[in-house]
């Protein structure tokens, strides 16, 4: 500003950078933060943030019908939507608009940077081609978490409304706190990993958004075929090729119920412990990121 | 200190072999990486940057191992990547700023460089507009900027003129000299045009076919190596035998004469032959040599070998 004030301009030359360099740490951390940002369309056009916030609305329509139905009129609380119904099968826009949101996410955030070719300018820097991968993994996956976070506590606070005792209702469901927490993390860890290392085996967007659709439509009609047809082990099986089922099993046991699904629903056809699904979620989601890290270890530039 | 050392450096693609066990040694300063498409510049950038992984030999850059100390060195050098590389629906400032920070700047130090180094290459108001609307050569200057927004200690520059118009590459040929003189950050560009390369680089090696053809000073290979050029009424073929006769090197063909500098008094001797032989003298004209002059017939001879 000095030189303004002094009436004109001087080119001060190039100065040397003499302040703090971070680590490695902070280099992955930004990283993660812009591709988060990037998730939701923030910094960039209206355009990129229509369908990230448009899926985070419609994963939570039901919540919201809710709590805008518990606001006007009495509601029974035996009526009331459950945490652990909230992403299951039980109603049909949360899961659906999950996978949606990693379908157009996952082959945004990795799609760019080998459309545009910036993987060069990051691998040149002091970041290893593991910490990208495993940053951009972890935007997706944190992007997932808000949106299924976010209609629970719209959720929480709905069922706190229909008790009519705020307080006391958070004191009796402290609880649901733990389950709620560990089924979104599991819900996002497991759909991010499926979706990024699909994703990342094309620059081209619109085949990474099929590819990553693809599994969530046909493996639950093969996994359908399997449970209900073939009457033995191989059969049961079956039910893990249903991603939006295995989340049913885990988060059932994250929340340690057992919902009357009625006579003939492929989980209880399957008769597996919810364990099961957890410890299988959690490979799904392990395996994934192993060949995400792989892949990117291995990619030529 | 050696800026660049490789041993026997070797990289092989299945069928091919970009880089044949090559031998370099160039001190700080800017380097000219001269070779025709195809040569093994890319390919050697690459892996003095730990991008690629060399099949076989050592190399060492900033006096690190590259193998071993790649995130090191990484963290000290720029890299200009020879193809496009920017996101078009980012603005300069915002995509820069981003790469700085990946560079380990803390977030206010990543935007007052960033705005410096934009201005430093050039783009002012431009600079807060969307990438898609830029002209190639203000993307150019992007790149440029976002290799030495952290002040790196050394930079890679991958054919930095590839597409720009004359002006431009006149302008960017300008930039890299400042960088290198003023800015006190050694350049290694690469470049298929020697005279790029003689306009801006203290040093050059050449590489062809991924095999070491020269390295050194370009003063070095320019220097003693003149010529005049005489252009005379009559014939020049004579001129240059009675010359040749005095024990200078001279060939002429039709009204043009060329005489080498390394004799005694070329001058006089000139002077005299044309005197004798009564021609009339219309032009008589110093020609440095350029690269370009050195080098042609080597990589014409190269080209001929691999065909």
């Amino acid at each position: 500003m000095s030189e303004r004030a002094a009436g004109s301009i001087y080119d001060l030359g190039y100065r040397r950078y003499e302040g703090r360099r971070l680590g490695r740490w902070d280099a992955v951390l930004s990283l993660y933060v812009h591709g988060l940002r990037a998730a939701f369309g923030l910094g960039r056009r209206t355009r990129s943030k229509v369908f990230p916030m448009g899926l985070a609305v419609v994963a939570a329509i039901p919540a919201l019908g809710y709590l805008m139905a518990a606001a006007f009129i009495d509601i029974d609380i035996s009526d009331a939507i459950g945490a652990e119904d909230y992403f299951t099968s039980t109603f049909f826009f949360p899961p659906a608009a999950l996978m949606l949101f990693v379908a157009a996410v996952a082959p945004e955030l990795l799609g760019r940077d080998q459309r545009h070719a910036t993987l060069p300018l990051y691998f040149s820097r002091g970041l290893s081609r593991q910490d990208y991968a495993l940053a951009r993994y972890a935007s997706m996956a944190t992007a997932l978490l808000a949106l299924t976070l976010l209609p629970q506590a719209l959720l929480f606070f709905g069922n706190a409304l229909v008790v009519d005792s705020f307080g006391g209702y958070f004191q009796d469901e402290w609880g649901q706190v733990g389950p709620i927490i560990g089924s979104s993390l599991l819900i996002s860890l497991f759909f991010a990993a499926i979706g990024m290392v699909i994703s990342a085996q094309s620059g081209r967007r619109a085949f990474a958004t099929i590819g990553v659709i693809a599994p969530f439509v046909f493996l639950p009609i093969i996994s359908g075929v399997l449970v209900g047809v073939v009457e033995n082990f191989i059969g049961r099986l079956g039910v893990f090729l249903n991603p939006f089922f295995v989340i049913d099993g885990f988060t059932y046991w994250f929340f340690d119920a057992a919902p009357d699904l009625g006579e003939g629903h492929p989980l209880n056809t399957a008769d597996f412990a919810g364990g099961w699904y957890f410890f299988f979620a959690l490979a799904v989601t392990a395996a994934g990121v192993a060949l995400l890290v792989r892949h990117y270890g291995r990619r030529s530039l | 200190m050696p800026l660049i050392e490789t041993y026997a450096l070797t990289k092989q693609y299945p069928g091919v072999t970009a880089l044949n066990a090559l031998d370099i040694n160039v001190e700080p300063g800017i380097i000219g990486l001269v070779g025709a498409n195809g040569a093994g510049k890319s390919t050697l950038i690459k892996i003095l940057l730990g991008l690629l992984p060399a099949t076989r030999g050592k190399a060492r850059v900033l006096d690190m191992d590259v193998e071993t100390e790649g995130r090191a060195i990484r963290g000290l050098v720029g890299y200009m990547p020879e193809h496009d590389c920017l996101p078009p629906d980012l603005s300069a400032t915002e995509f820069v700023a981003h790469l700085a920070e990946v560079s380990g700047l803390p977030r206010t130090a990543a935007r007052e460089r960033t705005a410096e180094t934009l201005r430093h290459v050039g783009l002012f108001e431009e600079r807060y507009r969307e990438i898609g609307g830029y002209s190639t050569g203000m993307k150019q200057r992007v790149k440029l900027a976002q290799a030495l927004v952290h002040d790196p200690r050394l930079i890679f520059l991958d054919e930095p003129t590839n597409g720009l118009d004359p002006a431009g590459r006149d302008e960017m040929l300008d930039l890299v000299r400042r960088t290198g003189r003023e800015f006190g950050i050694a350049v290694l560009m690469s470049s298929h045009l020697l005279g790029e390369i003689e306009r801006v680089c203290d040093s050059l090696v050449v590489i062809d076919a991924g095999r070491l053809v020269r390295q050194g000073a370009v003063a070095e290979f320019t220097a003693g190596l003149g010529s005049l050029e005489v252009e005379v009424e009559g014939d020049a073929a004579a001129l240059a035998e009675a010359l040749t006769a005095r024990g200078f090197e001279a060939r002429g063909e039709g009204f043009l004469a060329h005489v080498g500098l390394n004799g005694d008094d070329p001058y006089d001797a000139i002077r005299d032959c044309i005197v004798e032989l009564e021609l009339g003298l219309v032009r008589l004209e110093q020609r440095r040599q350029t690269l370009e002059d050195i080098f042609r017939p080597e990589a014409d001879e190269a080209v001929a070998e691999r065909v």
